[in-house]
């Protein structure tokens, strides 16, 4: 267990440099850089301007040179850089965005498990009733309405009809109730398309493990259903969740940034998509790498707690 | 005179229906066993004969403006379902729509099963270093969201169906190659394989001519429930303004930023584009699943499909 935790670790800065390298590469094939960008949105489209930019930014420094430098910067001293077209520091920037990203994706993480282990327990235990179908059609139906559509349509009607807004204006902590009420819809939508893929899995290996000896000799022996489900089906039928947790992650992370263009919410996944507009690549590369170390690390700790959970699992 | 049937009858044979008459059969089956997924597949067979056909479905051009309605019509007689700010037909823009988002989904999911099927047959009967390097490239474009892949891809090369096709394809190979590894290391462990190893088979022939067939089925239930999951990869991305370029008719750009202002003022500009792409999600999910119970009821809720 323990090799199998550090051969893992081991394995997480090698994927992230393979990462960064093909991250890199598409960047530079990008056509226009930011010298474009920023010298057209100036009006001036003298080549005097874009030398001196390309030559402010680096860009004019060989492929190669550049990468290790922007490598280096990360690894020796954890300094992502400066953005291209604001000249803002990366770090400072993403520190302040990737607690409202976090935020978010855990709250809609919760709100995922939340919705979609009730759903698909009641339809296991209910199996073949009406209860069971119609809850198996919504879960259908959460993971086939488009996220996107769903929060264009609660961000306009009710304004519209009710007077009611449910995207406030952004604000952060200091107005707590606000606060969260801007992250918890947002969060709340992504977790339909969770909850849906959820109840599913839950249903189905809930069914699997009601079937097996183990719950037979439970009411045999005499045990009520409520206490076979609590005690031996509950913990068995969960398992199968640990292999997909981590997918969701990395879907939650996707949901949120399109949700913080929706909410106009000052997240990573909002500031990667005004980079791409402006052909910032040291933006987009700090992202891309963040978000993967983020879901190499939470893949880790899933899979740690699976062999913690499950006696079975052995590394 | 005596015929086939009469002897088949003599010998106390039931006579064997004709190939087409067990199709016939089998889709009867279907039909009654699987209503939501009847449904689906004619609410799909529709979509894709309207957006085929969407030039003899009383459309006009999605991109030009009308001379005779005004900006933001409400839904009537001769604009079925309204204007939009520049006067041009919203009727027409869903029935074009379609096409790209339904182009994006078959496309992308006929490349990721030959991928798949290949990488997937590879690191499994192969094994080794194959294998290896197989799973480290899925660990490397699984850590990256699916969207920012999309959006590496679309700033880097271009626009295009193509480039969306082949990127949405890029981030759903290692999610089928995964599920398709672990059935070729079981077929391969089954004795057939070695029965054709025996009478010295190449690698290559065990591959593609044993092991593959039996594939098959969890193919197509991947395929049929990958679909309607690529839609909505690409339907993400062109919203977000990223996707296809912008003025071309499709369900997700009408949703995006260019008509977003105006969705207070014209309910129509939101809801047919946004319903039509649902629908067909919703269509392709339901046929999905009933495909996925008739032929391999063991995957139901196996957390990938």
């Amino acid at each position: 267990m323990q090799a199998y935790i550090i051969r893992r670790l081991l394995l997480v800065p090698f994927t992230l440099i393979l990462i960064s390298i093909i991250v890199f590469i598409f960047m530079r094939a990008v056509p226009g850089d930011a010298a474009d960008v920023r010298c057209g949105a100036a009006g001036n489209f003298d080549q005097q301007c874009f030398d001196v930019v390309r030559e402010e930014l680096g860009l004019n420094e060989n492929k190669f040179n550049q990468y290790f430098k922007w490598l280096g910067d990360i690894v020796l001293r954890g300094d992502f850089g400066y953005s291209l077209s604001q000249r803002a520091h990366i770090n400072e920037e993403i520190g302040k965005r990737i607690w409202n990203t976090a935020q978010i994706s855990v709250l809609s993480i919760a709100f995922t498990l939340l919705i979609g282990i009730p759903v698909g327990m009641v339809s296991a235990v209910q199996s073949g009733k009406p209860s069971d179908y119609i809850l198996r059609f919504l879960a259908v139906m959460g993971l086939s309405v488009p996220g996107f559509w769903i929060a264009t349509l609660l961000v306009i009607f009710p304004a519209v009809w009710w007077g009611v807004r449910l995207a406030p204006d952004w604000v952060g902590w200091e107005e707590p109730l606000t606060h969260l009420q801007i992250l918890a819809v947002p969060a709340l939508i992504i977790a339909l398309a969770g909850g849906g893929t959820i109840a599913r899995i839950v249903r189905s290996s809930m069914l699997e493990v009601l079937r097996s000896d183990q719950v037979r000799t439970a009411r045999s022996k005499g045990l009520r259903e409520s206490a076979v489900v609590s005690r031996h089906v509950f913990r068995p039928s969960m398992i199968a969740l640990f292999t997909i947790v981590g997918l969701q992650f990395s879907l939650a992370l996707g949901g949120s940034v399109i949700m913080e263009s929706i909410f106009n919410i000052p997240g990573m996944g909002l500031w990667v998509i005004s980079a791409v507009g402006e052909r910032d690549f040291m933006i987009i590369q700090a992202v891309v790498v963040v978000f993967a170390a983020w879901f190499l690390l939470i893949t880790l700790l899933v899979d740690i707690a699976y062999a913690w959970v499950d006696p079975r699992i052995r590394y | 005179m005596t015929t086939a049937d009469e002897i088949a009858g003599s010998l106390g044979l039931e006579a064997q229906p004709s190939f087409a008459r067990r199709r016939l059969n089998a889709l009867g089956r279907f039909v009654v066993t699987q209503p939501l997924g009847t449904i689906g597949a004619i609410i799909i067979i529709v979509m894709i004969l309207g957006s085929v056909f969407a030039g003899q479905l009383n459309t006009v051009d999605p991109k030009t403006s009308i001379r005779e309605a005004g900006p933001l019509d409400a839904p009537n007689g001769d604009n079925y379902f309204g204007t939009d700010r520049s006067r041009r037909d919203v009727w027409s823009r869903v029935l074009y729509g379609g096409r790209p988002t339904l182009l994006i989904g078959f496309g992308a999911v006929a490349i990721t099963m030959g991928a798949a099927i290949v990488l997937a047959l590879a690191a499994g009967f192969l094994g080794g270093i194959v294998d290896v390097i197989i799973s480290r490239i899925i660990e490397i474009i699984i850590a990256v969201p699916a969207i920012l892949w999309l959006l590496m891809f679309t700033t880097a090369i271009d626009r295009s169906v193509q480039t969306l096709m082949f990127s949405v394809a890029f981030t759903f190979t290692p999610i089928a190659i995964r599920l398709f590894r672990g059935n070729v290391i079981q077929e391969r462990s089954i004795a057939y394989v070695e029965a054709a190893r025996v009478i010295g088979a190449s690698g290559g022939r065990i591959m593609f001519r044993h092991i593959l067939p039996n594939l098959a089925p969890l193919v197509i239930v991947a395929a049929s429930i990958t679909i309607p999951a690529a839609m909505l990869a690409e339907a993400g991305l062109t919203f977000l303004g990223l996707g296809l370029e912008p003025g071309t008719p499709s369900w997700a750009q009408d949703l995006g930023p260019s008509n977003r202002p105006y969705f207070r003022l014209a309910w129509w500009l939101v809801i047919f584009p946004g319903a039509a792409l649902a629908l067909a999600v919703l269509a392709f999910n339901f046929f999905g699943d009933s495909v996925r119970d008739v032929l391999d009821p063991r995957l139901r809720g196996s957390g990938l499909i």
